[in-house]
Order: C-alpha cells, then structure tokens, then sequence
C-alpha cells in the first residue's frame, strides 16, 4: 500500500520533529548516565546501543502506522485487539519472568513487552465502538460494552504484575469516555465511587509492596535507606540541578549511581539534574507541543472515530508523561511507570512511535473520503 | 432514561477538546512550577544534599612531634605500623571473606567478625575500611600481600604510631597516646578532633597534645552508590605535629632509673636546675611500657595494669603524697631564721626528749643529742631542737614558708594529674574541721608529721627554691618547640616565678652548712658524698602507717616498711642541681640516698665531659627486665638493695 504524494505533503512534520527530539535528548540522557566508569571503560552502557537501535524500528513503525487508512484499522479493532488479547495469554503461559513480572516475550535476539502496545488496541477498539457516528447519544450500554472490552486485558496485564502499565490504561478509557460527553456530574460520581472504594482496593487488590510505595510516599523519612530512598534521591537529584545544571555527563546522583533505575523510570531526574530547570522548561514545553499538535488533530479529524482515536492515544501518553515527570521530582509515588519517548525501552520507544503514526495518520487524511 | 441522562449532546465534543488543552496546559504549568520550587527555590539545600552523597572524605592521620631531650637527642618518634583493615563493600560473601582473611591472619573466625558486626551494628558507612588488626606483624602483613589476589576485600593500610624508648625510660613523664574517648569528645581541648582520632592521654603527651598532635589530613574522593571510590578530588597532607625540646637529659634520666633499679627500690625521684626549673630527669617507679598503649593495648593488658596492687599506673611523684618527716626540718630552719625567733647560733638542749602542753615528745636518739646549735641540730636532725623552733615560730608562720617554698597546693608542673600537697594552717583547720588549731599540734608538724601531706615534687621544688636562694621556680619539662613554620625553635617561656623571697645571706648560707654536714659531716646521709662536690642535703622517714597499726596492716600483708627520703642539691655555694629520691618501703632515708648520689655524679660527669659513672649490672638488668613489671621485679630485692648503693663509702 502507497502513501499518496498528496496524503504525504500533510504529514506534520512539526510534530515528527518534536517527537524525534524528545527521543534523542532521551538517548544522551541513556548515554549520560549509563557511562562505565570503571577505570579502562569509558563508553556507555548496552542500554544506550539497544535504544539507540529501536528508534529506526520506532520510525519505521510509525510510518507503517501511517500508510494504512486509520478507518481500515479501526474497522479491523477488534481483530486487532484480539490478537492483542493473545498475545497479553501468551505472555502469561511462555513469557520471560524478570524482577518477578512475567511480561517479555522473546522475540530473536530482542523480547517485546507486548502490554506496551496495549494502549494502541484498546485506543482502536474504543474509537470505533465511540466514535462510530452513526447513533446519537451513547447509550449507558455503550459505556458498559467498553468498560468490559477495556477491562479484560488491564486484568491481564494486572496479573503479569504489571500496575504501571495497567495503570496508564485507564485515562485511555477515561479520556474516550469523557470526549463522547459523559456529564461531568457522572464523572464526578465515578470520582467519589473511586474513593469510597479506594479502601477496598488498599485491603484486597493492592499487594504490600504496593502499599509499602504508598505510605512511603506518604512519609518518605519512614525508611530512608529503603523504600524512600528513592523518592528521596529524586529530589536530591533534581534540586541539586539548579538553574542551568550540572551539565552533560556531570551529573552525580544517577552518575554515581545514588538514583536507581536512572535510565529508565528516573531519566528525567538525571536530565533536570544535567540540564537544570532550563532542560526542565525546555522538555517541558516540547511535551506540551506534541499534546497541542495531537488536539489540532483531533480537532482537525474528518470523523469521530478520528477524534476518538487521537484522544484515546494522546489520554494514555499524557497522562504517562505527566505522572512520571511528577514522579521524577519526587513528588508522587514510586511507580514503575517510564517516561515515554526518553526513558529506556525498545518496546515503548517502538510503541509510541507507533501511536503516534496514528495520530499523524488521522491528520494527514483530513481531507480524504 | 440513563442514557438520555448520562451523555451531552454530540457538538459537546469540540468544546471538550478545548477542555482537554485547558487542562494539559494547567498540568504542565503546575510541573513547571513545582520544579522551579525545587531547583532554583530549594536549589542550595539539595545541592549540598547531593554533594554530601558523592564526596567522600577519609582522614590521615598526621605523625605526631618528635620529642627530644635538652642535647638534642631523640626520645620518642615514630613509626610506621601496619593496619589490616576489611572494606565491606567489595565483598559478597561476607562469610566466606572472613574465613578467607582469618586463615590468612591465623585468627580466630570470630577475632575476624566481632569487630566487623560491630561497625555495622554502629551503621558505619560501608566504605569505611574496619581495623582488623592494629599493628599487625610483618608476619601478618606478608601473608596478606601474598594473598592479595584472594583477598581483595583487605587493605593494609600504615598508620603513624609513636615509638617509646624500649627500655621504658621515663614512661610517666611521656605518657602514651590512644583513642579519644567518648567523654572527651565534647571538649575545648580536643575540639576539631572525631572518633578514632589519637589523642595524648597521660604525660607530656596529654599536657602538650594540641602541639604534638599535629593535624590530619583528608583525602577527598568521589564515591558511587555503593561507596566504591571513582576517582581521587586532591588531599590535604596530614602536617606533622610540633617538635618538642623536653629540658630532661636522656643519661641523667637513665642514671636516675638505672640507681633505682641497682637498689631496688620503687618510688620516684626528680632532678632539676635550680636556677630554671628545668626538669633534668623525673620517674617514678614500678612503671609502664608506652609502646603497650601506642601498639593499642587490649583488655587484659590493661585491667593488670589497672588492678596491679604496686599502681605503675600511677606517677607517685606528683600524684602521691605523703608526710615529709625530717625533710621538713629544712623550712623550720629557714622560718625560724627568716622570723628571727632563732640565729644561726641559737642552742637547744635535747635530752632525748621534749614536752610541750603536758605532752612529751620524743628524739630519735635515745639520751638527746645534747646541747647543739642550728647547724649541728640540721645535721643530726635533732627534733627536740626543731620542736622548739616550732612552738616558737607557731603555725601560721609554718605555714607561710612552706607555701613559699612550694609545699602547698600544687607545683604547677607541665605534667596531668598533679595533687596537692598540704602543710595545716589554723585557716585550714577552721575550714576543715570546724575546730581551732591547738599549740600542741604545732610541734608534730615541726618535724614533718601531723596533717602534712607533700608531694614528692614539692619537696624537690622546695630544695630547688632553697639552692637558688628563695625563688619558688615551677618545675617544667617543656623547654622548646618547633612548630614547623619556617622560625625553627623557639624557647618555651615558663611560668614566672610564684614567689621571691631574699634569705638573708649568712642564713641562707648556715642551712646550706647544715645540709652540707648531713652529707659530708657525721650526719645521716653520707652515701651521697661525693669527693670534691659538696653535695648537700637531707634524709627523711615517712611513715607508711602509725605504729600503732602497724602489726595489723603487717598481718594483712601490706608492706609497712616506712619511706625513706633523701632531698638534696650540690655544690652547697652555687647549686647546680636540686632533687629528691623517695626510695619506697627502703625504711630509712640513707638508703635512698646513694641513688641521688649516683645522678648527681652523673650529672657532674657530663658537665666535665668525663665519663659516665657505671652501676655494676644495671646495664644488663635493665635490658632483661620487661618494663610494665620492672617494678614488680625490683622489689624483690628490697631489703638488702639499699646497702651497696654507696659504693663503699
């Protein structure tokens, strides 16, 4: 299938750049604070040269995502999202189990966390049951109908354990729920259903090393050395950034290895750290770009199912990216939830790259019939 | 019905966008707030928060001054010893370490662990390096290197350590070094200082720590996580301690020790320049090895020390005291002259026997002394004619010269733990015991007895203030020190002068007659006589406890046998030399006296650049005898020890 020489010209081109930015200032952060500093190494750590791979895959996923018609794909999401289902049970039955969660598979010389492509299935199937225009106002079966399509496989990725992933899901739903015109009334007594049920959730859904990450939250002294540890030293390490930064390769909290998982769940500490609160603002705002660019696609879509499939995708990335940057500053819980676009992972990086092929996708057929 | 209830119309959805940007836009402003507060409001506390995590800084200790005697010879330095410490962090396998470096260490697992568990249990950070063994054996040290391979967990690490003389020559004037301890942490004196620094704990290591101590260095590194250094960030050279000029002369100090260890006798004994009081030699005996301490002493070593019924531990020159006897008899004489209740010429009749307000007090010769003047009653010490001077002079004026002479309070020496010595006075017994002072009491302080209670130094510093002509210098044992800025030695300036009193000449000069006679006439100190030099001075008994408990003290096997004194300076007419010999348990004054005798010879020896005089066997004696038990050894001995002292004479 070819793209159109007339579809191409409507890329938006502002929006890949900004994208691609985002993912290479993640790289040099991966490069910064994986550097071996063991005397004789000097070079960065294999995360790097596995990031920096993934990302021609994440182009080339984005373009695939492009070229075939986004109605083709929503009208196919169901298949989609079984093959998605399947994929969420193989996990289950041959996966890889790594720091105690089976969520890898391998795939050759690389293994795909396959719940990372979650939020594009569960994004389709969601748009086309909502933004399907045909009937008028949605009915509460409608709500019903997706609620279930959208809960099953958060249940499975819940069991992998994997609350983070599972967790970013949900604003999918919300998102799509919120654009189809739930009253704001309803959301608010979903709001409160939430918390009166939050209790419940703490005795019997949530695992104690889940409510360990909370109280530690909550009161970070409690254990310093443990739990808090963390929240403690992503504060430490972005304070310590200041105003203009410790500069590339200087820092010393993910350097010297006192922030855990700094490439990865904690890459934005290590960049505020090097790059200071003007690397913050700068990253800030390129974020705050591709969201702006994202509405104006949606805005822009030629049908609601384009809408719907924009918001959905862009719902789960911001949510995501608000949470951990927050995180990253030590100011919510920690979570092992990563920063799309810059924290280290071939399947995110591949993943989002794709979703926002989507996006991209939707926009650029704008004009089409 | 809910379904027409639950949705807004269809148009809502644009509007909706527009909530959605609204909302992405608060969010991102609301992050970029939160992370002005933190990095550019609270930037300072969390970048010294950050600092305080990477950089490490690990103390080296700075050598400690050399200390010299008053020629220039070196007394204590120091050498390198050998640490062999654990670094925990660069071990997996804790377990497996430990019996790794016991067997290489021939210890026992446990020597290994406890004082491993003790620095966790004490949450050290974990790249503190652990001292396993201080002051290991080349031995040791060897089979660690040699297992370097297999043992990358262990660090040797060389750590200044002081060195003593060997033969424990003069261990109460050094003292020792050893870890600070926890109360004296908080201290002005040892301020700056952290756990594990090493500090002067007795001597002239105590009393001069701050300059001898010198100051640490630190070398800062950067550490990761898990406290493995990355790489160095400079070092601040540890710089080495002030050296210090002692006024001690190393062969006076060893005459003094050597005469002591050929009699056999404990106890102490001091020597000093009259006209300075610069400290010549000082011991005090049993005593103890400073290497013991310097080399970390362990329990065992310590607690026999501690509960060693001779107390080496204790420097009885300054922190014993005990009653003068006839030594006292030297401040009578110059009161009694100085008052004008008596002349050089004044005499007394002494039938062996006095009384005074219905008491009668004895002489120590039966059937008197006769009829004799002062200088006659100084040289055979008669008490009946000082008991006489006594009552005349009273006690406050008694008192008055003892303190003039340095018999009250303390000497001031440059030494820690100093008492004070103590001669009543009617002030004092009012203070003390609410009561007047009776005359009768007078007459047993006369002659050294009742409630005086001097130190052994004080006497010598009263012989010292007698040999100058009245000056009250205070002994001391700093003379210079080089602070290593550039200027080189400069003179310790002592103390002034406590007090000056100008003994009339022709008195001054019939108590030195006196003192004289003791020695070179028929008196009671004729193994100090020393052909040609005039030595001058004066025995004395101190009791060790009254005859009246004698037998009982005696049954419970204490050693009663009384102290004998002998204080004396030389040439009687321009002294060069004071001192004192409290020769433990010898029972009569004249057996101390030919230790002093031995010093002095020495110290006039030198003076002419002849040779020294030599002890018979002292040489080898004092080679053999292990220093923390010499005491112990040489009393054995006791008895019969004082009787070759004088070498025939």
């Amino acid at each position: 299938m070819i793209v159109e020489r007339r579809l191409s010209a409507h890329i938006d081109w502002l929006l890949v750049g900004a994208l691609i930015t985002i993912a290479l200032m993640g790289l040099a952060t991966i490069y910064s604070v994986t550097w071996d500093l063991r005397p004789g190494f000097d070079r960065p750590g294999p995360q790097f040269w596995t990031q920096l791979y993934a990302l021609p895959v994440a182009l080339l996923a984005m373009t695939a995502c492009l070229m075939i018609d986004y109605r083709t794909l929503t009208q196919q999401s169901l298949v989609i999202y079984g093959l998605f289902i399947l994929a969420l049970v193989g996990v289950m039955v041959f996966g890889d189990v790594r720091m105690g969660a089976r969520r890898w598979i391998d795939v050759g010389r690389f293994s795909l966390q396959p719940s990372e492509f979650g939020r594009i299935a569960i994004a389709l199937v969601l748009a086309q049951i909502y933004g399907e225009g045909r009937r008028g106002a949605k009915s509460f079966g409608d709500i019903a109908l997706g609620g279930v399509l959208f809960a099953v496989p958060v249940l499975l990725i819940l069991n992998q354990p994997d609350l983070g992933t599972a967790v970013t899901l949900i604003p999918v739903f919300v998102g799509v729920v919120f654009l189809a015109g739930l009253r704001l009334k309803w959301l608010a007594v979903a709001a409160i259903v939430a918390a009166l049920l939050s209790p419940v959730v703490w005795m019997f859904v949530l695992q104690d090393y889940q409510k360990e990450r909370v109280e530690t939250f909550l009161d970070p002294s409690k254990d310093p050395r443990g739990k808090g540890l963390q929240q403690i030293q992503a504060k430490v390490t972005v304070g310590s950034g200041g105003l203009f930064g410790k500069g590339f390769r200087q820092g010393t909290q993910g350097g010297y290895g006192f922030l855990p998982v700094a490439h990865n769940d904690f890459v934005y500490s290590v960049l505020a750290e090097e790059h200071g609160f003007l690397g913050v603002l700068v990253t800030l705002a390129l974020y705050l770009f591709v969201l702006m660019r994202s509405l104006d696609a949606a805005k822009l879509a030629k049908d609601r199912v384009g809408t719907f499939l924009v918001v959905a995708i862009i719902s789960g990335f911001a949510f995501q990216v608000v949470y951990n940057i927050t995180m990253s500053a030590g100011l919510a819980p920690v979570k092992g939830l990563t920063l799309p676009l810059m924290s280290y992972g071939g399947s995110s990086l591949v993943a989002t790259f794709a979703a926002f092929g989507l996006i991209l996708n939707v926009r650029m057929r704008r004009f089409t019939n | 019905m809910l379904s027409q209830g639950a949705f807004e119309g269809r148009q809502e959805v644009q509007s909706r966008l527009v909530i959605l940007r609204v909302a992405a836009v608060a969010c991102f402003a609301a992050i970029a707030v939160a992370f002005w507060v933190l990095q550019v409001v609270q930037h300072e506390k969390y970048g010294a928060w950050a600092d305080k995590n990477y950089l490490r800084t690990i103390p080296l200790r700075a050598p400690r001054g050399v200390l010299y005697d008053r020629n220039g010879r070196v007394l204590v330095e120091n050498r390198d010893s050998f640490t062999i410490a654990f670094l925990r962090d660069r071990t997996a396998n804790l377990n497996a370490a430990i019996a790794r470096l016991a067997d290489a260490l021939g210890l026992p697992e446990d020597e290994v662990r406890e004082p491993i568990q003790r620095a966790i249990a004490r949450r050290d950070p974990v790249f503190r390096p652990i001292p396993i063994v201080q002051h290991a054996t080349l031995a040791q040290v060897i089979a660690v290197r040699a297992r370097k391979l297999e043992l990358p967990e262990v660090d040797v690490q060389q750590v200044p350590t002081r060195r003593y003389p060997t033969d424990g020559v003069a261990a109460h004037l050094f003292g020792y070094v050893g870890e600070i301890q926890d109360q004296q942490l908080g201290r002005p004196e040892f301020s700056g200082l952290d756990v594990g620094a090493q500090v002067g704990q007795s001597g002239v290591e105590r009393i001069y720590n701050a300059k001898l101590q010198g100051s640490d260095g630190r070398r800062n590194v950067v550490v990761n996580s898990v406290g493995r250094e990355i790489e160095p960030l400079g070092q601040d050279d540890p710089i080495e301690g002030a050296r210090m000029q002692l006024s001690i002369d190393y062969d006076l100090q060893k005459a003094l020790e050597d005469a002591f260890r050929f009699a056999g006798y404990g106890g102490s004994g001091v020597a000093l320049d009259p006209a300075t009081g610069e400290i010549l030699a000082l011991t005090s005996l049993p005593s103890y090895d400073p290497n013991v301490f310097a080399g970390g002493i362990d329990r065992k070593a310590w607690s026999s020390l501690i509960q060693d019924p001779l107390k080496p531990m204790t420097n009885r020159l300054i922190q014993g005291t005990y009653s003068p006897g006839s030594t006292f008899k030297i401040i009578m004489a110059i009161a009694g002259l100085e008052e004008g209740v008596i002349t050089p010429d004044t005499k007394f009749t002494c039938p062996g026997y006095a009384t005074f307000y219905g008491h009668t007090f004895k002489c120590h010769k039966q059937g008197g002394h006769g009829t004799m003047d002062l200088r006659h009653a100084i040289e055979q010490s008669c008490n009946v004619y000082f008991y006489n001077v006594g009552d005349r002079l009273g006690i406050d004026r008694i008192y008055k010269y003892a303190a003039m002479f340095g018999l009250v309070g303390k000497t001031g020496i440059d030494l820690p733990g100093e008492v004070e010595s103590l001669v009543p006075s009617t002030e004092w017994k009012q203070r003390t015991f609410k009561e007047k002072w009776y005359a009768g009491e007078t007459i047993s302080v006369a002659i050294g007895q009742g409630a005086v209670s001097v130190t052994p130094l004080s006497l010598a510093t009263m012989m010292a203030t007698v040999a100058n002509g009245g000056t009250l210098l205070t002994p001391h044992l700093a003379k210079a020190f080089d602070n290593g800025d550039g200027k080189g030695w400069q003179p310790f300036v002592p103390p002034a002068p406590r007090s000056r009193l100008t003994i009339t000449p022709d008195k001054l000069q019939a108590v030195r007659d006196g003192l004289w006679m003791v020695v070179n006439g028929a008196g009671t100190g004729g193994r100090a006589r020393i052909v040609g030099y005039d030595v001058a001075g004066k025995t004395g008994t101190a009791q060790v406890v009254s005859n009246q408990n004698k037998a009982l003290a005696t049954s419970r096997g204490m050693d009663t046998r009384d102290n004998g004194w002998f204080v004396f300076f030389a040439p009687r007419d321009n002294p060069k030399i004071a001192g004192m010999i409290m020769a433990e348990h010898s029972e009569h004054g004249p057996n101390a006296a030919p230790i002093a005798k031995h010093l002095i010879e020495t110290f006039f020896a030198k003076k002419e650049g002849r040779p020294l005089p030599v002890l018979p066997n002292t040489v080898k004696a004092g080679a053999q005898a292990p220093a923390a038990a010499r005491g112990t050894g040489a009393r054995g001995t006791g008895a019969p020890g004082g009787g070759g002292g004088g070498g025939g004479r």
